[in-house]
């Protein structure tokens, strides 16, 4: 250990650390590119958690702004049109940064000033990573949501209060039923763009995927392997996620054609 | 902690933050223009079946389209140097980083603008091909003159999105240490300790850029649309 530091400080005096390694050995290796996914995706849970969840919470408040703004509910739809332009504009990794700094930051301001006994250090950056990635997608499944339902034809609602149906009833049996299977192909884009940006999440040091091979790979600066392995991991968990939703998407073609038939 | 969040402070960052926006312009332009040209390569490749290049270019796609950019741009930040050493011995680990940054991002950009421009000719109707063989054009003369001025008009809304996201996406460069506007508002934060308002007007830099892209898209696409109306 004592060696390890040792060697960290000659490096960092040496200036490039990396090409400092490089020099040493200046061939791939593959076999730690192997033993470094091996150990990476022990940390799988935590960018599933970081990708599912956001989704999911993205999903429903996606769909919630678009009806908002179908609907044109009074003040809440220009909000949401507001929320909209802005937090699209602002890049994953600030939106990460701003949540992590505001939280932590208004956490310790506030527990000071209500002399509440919690503290920053209570939260773990995942929750915060959760948020912010929940804030970002709502923006992109609003949009996909929003062109969903506008696709269903009006008459479909109509024809629901034509028959003493709520609106709620109308949008559960009617709308939502015909819109998702054609949102399906967004919903795919999205949910893949919420894994990949997940991986940012080690920016405020949560350990995921990303991370883990990161940290493995300290020991001994091989970090071109340790990317290589999560390209590697990532690139098998959205193509799984690709295929998995086309599967649905031709299954609820399927049902479409049975049922119009 | 008594000033957590000192909103004039964000006023006097904004011109240091400013300052480093050209490096973000830089960044995009330049993709872009590499972008534009690689991902015709790319759909060219596709669409006229070349055998080996286009099976290239789809491993190239998917990988682009499936892996996290910050990924590709430390890939290429360590691999390039390695892999220029290893085949043409050539030392460049004292080049910029932003050359790293541009390569990254410009093989990501590509393999996106490449899909819109892909799906943008395959939908152009099969008669217009039909059409321009029947005048008696080649077929590389139907595509300069029929089916691409067609398509990129269809491709240019995605191509235009593409555009903003990857304006968003320059300010992941920060990790490797270019200094943009998410590394100068990290560099203030550091020197300072008001992080958070460095970031938020990093954020308000942001968010007017991609205001102004989506006016400008919109109208470019307002005219291309007025320009080509078939009647």
């Amino acid at each position: 250990m004592a060696e390890n530091i040792e060697q960290r400080k000659e490096y960092a005096v040496s200036g490039n650390l990396y090409s400092q390694v490089n020099s040493m050995n200046p061939s791939i290796d593959i076999g730690f590119i192997v033993q470094t996914m091996k150990m990476s995706l022990r940390y799988l849970p935590a960018t599933l958690l970081l990708s599912f969840v956001p989704f999911l919470v993205s999903f429903l408040f996606g769909t919630l702004f678009a009806l908002a703004r179908m609907f044109k509910v009074p003040f809440f739809a220009r909000f949401c049109s507001l929320f909209i332009v802005i937090i699209r504009g602002i890049p994953v990794v600030l939106l990460l940064f701003i949540f992590y700094y505001a939280i932590y930051g208004g956490i310790d301001v506030l527990a000071k000033s209500f002399d509440w006994k919690v503290a920053s250090k209570d939260f773990s950056p995942l929750f915060i990573a959760i948020i912010a990635l929940s804030v970002n997608g709502t923006v992109y499944l609003a949009e996909t949501m929003r062109s969903a339902l506008l696709a269903v034809d009006k008459g479909q609602m109509e024809a629901a209060y034509s028959i003493g149906m709520t609106t709620t009833q109308g949008l559960m049996r009617f709308v939502f039923p015909q819109a998702i299977p054609k949102a399906l192909p967004n919903l795919c884009n999205n949910l893949t763009a919420t894994v990949k940006s997940a991986s940012l999440a080690f920016t405020i040091s949560v350990v995921d995927l990303l991370n883990g091979a990161l940290l493995y790979a300290s020991s001994n600066y091989k970090y071109l392997e340790a990317y290589v392995a999560a390209a590697i991991l990532y690139w098998l968990l959205c193509y799984l996620i690709d295929k998995t939703l086309q599967w649905l998407e031709k299954r609820f073609n399927l049902q479409a054609e049975r049922t119009t038939l | 902690m008594d000033n957590f969040f000192d909103p004039k402070l964000i006023v006097a960052y904004l011109p240091k933050l400013l300052a480093c926006l050209d490096v973000t312009l830089i960044i995009l332009v330049s993709v872009t223009l590499a972008g534009m040209v690689l991902s015709l390569l790319i759909a060219t490749f596709r669409l006229f079946d070349i055998p080996v290049l286009k099976q290239l270019s789809i491993m190239l796609t998917s990988y682009a389209r499936n892996t996290p950019i910050v990924i590709q741009m430390f890939i290429i930040y360590y691999g390039l140097p390695l892999l220029l050493n290893a085949w043409f011995g050539i030392n460049i680990n004292t080049w910029d980083k932003l050359v790293f940054v541009i390569v990254a991002y410009t093989i990501n950009s590509s393999a996106f603008f490449s899909e819109a421009i892909r799906t943008a000719v395959l939908s152009i109707d099969p008669g217009q091909m039909e059409a321009a063989y029947s005048v008696g054009m080649s077929r590389l003369q139907a595509y300069r003159r029929i089916i691409l001025p067609q398509a990129f008009v269809i491709a240019f809304p995605i191509i235009g999105i593409n555009i903003s996201a990857l304006m968003r996406d320059t300010s992941i460069a920060y990790a490797i240490g270019v200094m943009d506007v998410v590394g100068q508002a990290k560099a203030i934060g550091g020197r300072s300790f008001h992080t958070l308002e460095a970031y938020v007007g990093a954020a308000i830099i942001f968010i007017i850029l991609s205001l102004v892209f989506e006016k400008l898209f919109s109208s470019i696409e307002d005219r291309l649309g007025r320009k080509y109306r078939t009647t």
